[in-house]
């Protein structure tokens, strides 16, 4: 994002929009620092600006510093980077796809949320770290696993290592047994990180919404603990007659 | 991903807090849901939701948009994110969508043991759970928890923390109410899910904590 320096009124209503904190005064103007800059579009969007000054110039879709709007701009679709949106349906729609079936979890790690964003060598360290581990089921519809250089190693592709963007999802589907590894390998990588990350474990319920002993067991054993709040699918999805084979 | 599940705050004002989705899957039941999904949202709009945005406008309930604009945008693949700020609500809300029977997709983010009740009640039988494993990282960068609780409101974090701090001083200036400055805080939100009712109970819980420094 850009702002209009002959447009700008310098009235700094803008600035604390900015989730990057990426608009600052200069020159008694307004001023987006392009490297802080996620490329979310917050500014634009919200209209805050009285006079129209900000701008979304053609670079923002060129790549690789289209990764930033397409990771960090929620109404953004993809176009020019081949990467298919941000995350996938995950858990949302576990009712109607079993993408998460029996025996299975799905691990999801989102760097940069919340609120601080990160570059993109925060994601290599974990990418490097789980295959390092022998981890190598990467969900393949999440942009992630077309960034991926080498999936024997979890290398990034280098001219994408310098972006930053709000968040990125790791997502996986893993064996049940495969859990605790997991999570001992996201903790060894925990020190070396920049930025923060959410961690989430989806898995099928038992009935009257128990979650599995086993799966709250291996997350206990491992020193983690779960929010009170979660995501529930609800189990009121089917197949449509329309799209039946 | 939306963030609905990584919600901060205190457990009695998540009492009051419960998000949902009414989503389609691609390839499963994408095809001709439109006319079911928008069945869905006059069920949402019956029972009077928070806030709420519909993938096809992407316009929040505060931003002026007409129940009739909403659902005449309503096309194959429309997802809607919603939120609700009573139990009373939610309840009401998924013994209708039983009712209802389209068989699209519902999730509901909120307390896991207050939604195990509600199920129950409902005759429901939840599949899927999302469990969120907290924080992890350079924490010691983040805002303060008080902060956050507003921030993480938003599924995609289109809220700054800069904003969250200059309504409190707008309102500790008397410059906004407490709803006027929740729903400064809502129009950032891009996913509907900002619940401007918790925020406000939250705006007045912090403003009398904090100082300005000049008027």
């Amino acid at each position: 994002m850009i702002v209009h320096k002959e447009i700008c009124v310098g009235c700094g209503r803008c600035q604390p929009y900015c989730p990057a904190g990426a608009i600052h005064f200069e020159d008694r103007k307004s001023a987006v620092d392009q490297d802080a800059c996620f490329e979310c579009g917050t500014c634009l969007r919200t209209g805050i600006c009285p006079v129209d000054a900000f701008r979304e110039p053609p670079q923002v879709f060129a790549y690789p510093r289209a990764l930033r709007k397409y990771f960090s701009d929620p109404t953004s679709t993809h176009s020019v980077t081949g990467i298919q949106g941000r995350g996938t349906e995950e858990s949302k729609t576990n009712d109607v796809t079993l993408r998460c079936g029996p025996g299975e979890v799905g691990v999801s790690i989102e760097i940069g949320r919340p609120t601080l964003g990160m570059d993109l060598h925060d994601i290599q360290k974990i990418t490097r770290a789980l295959a390092a581990s022998g981890i190598h089921e990467m969900e393949p519809n999440n942009p992630i696993h077309s960034m991926i250089l080498d999936h024997r190693t979890g290398e990034l592709k280098p001219e994408l290592l310098n972006e930053r963007v709000l968040s990125a999802i790791i997502e996986m589907q893993i064996p049940r047994e495969k859990l605790a590894g997991m999570l001992q390998t996201i903790k060894k990588v925990i020190p070396e990180l920049d930025s923060v990350f959410t961690l989430d474990v989806v898995t099928l319920l038992e009935e009257g919404l128990t979650i599995p002993d086993e799966v709250l067991a291996t997350i206990a054993a491992e020193g983690f603990t779960w929010r009170p709040n979660a995501k529930i699918n609800m189990g009121l999805g089917r197949v449509a007659d329309e799209e039946r084979i | 991903m939306t963030h609905s599940l990584h919600r901060e705050g205190s457990v009695d004002s998540l009492e009051r807090d419960y998000t949902v989705f009414i989503y389609p899957a691609r390839g499963y039941n994408y095809k001709g849901c439109a006319t079911k999904v928008r069945h869905l949202v006059e069920i949402v709009y019956q029972v009077g939701p928070a806030n709420m945005i519909a993938t096809t406008l992407r316009e929040n309930m505060y931003s002026g948009v007409r129940p009739e604009e909403v659902l005449d945008s309503i096309r194959d693949g429309c997802r809607v994110f919603t939120v609700f700020n009573s139990r009373e609500k939610i309840r009401e809300l998924l013994v209708k969508f039983k009712e209802a029977d389209e068989g699209i997709s519902i999730v509901v983010s909120g307390l896991i043991d207050r939604v195990r009740d509600i199920a129950a009640e409902v005759g429901l039988n939840p599949h899927t759970i999302n469990l969120s494993l907290g924080i992890h990282g350079g924490t010691h960068r983040l805002p303060p928890a008080d902060v956050r609780q507003f921030t993480t409101m938003c599924g995609h974090a289109m809220v700054a923390p800069k904003l969250v701090e200059e309504v409190i001083g707008k309102i500790k200036t008397a410059k906004l109410d407490s709803w006027q400055g929740s729903l400064v805080l809502a129009k950032p939100c891009a996913c509907g899910i900002y619940n401007p009712h918790r925020s406000q109970e939250m705006l007045e819980e912090v403003v009398p904590l904090y100082t300005v420094s000049r008027w």
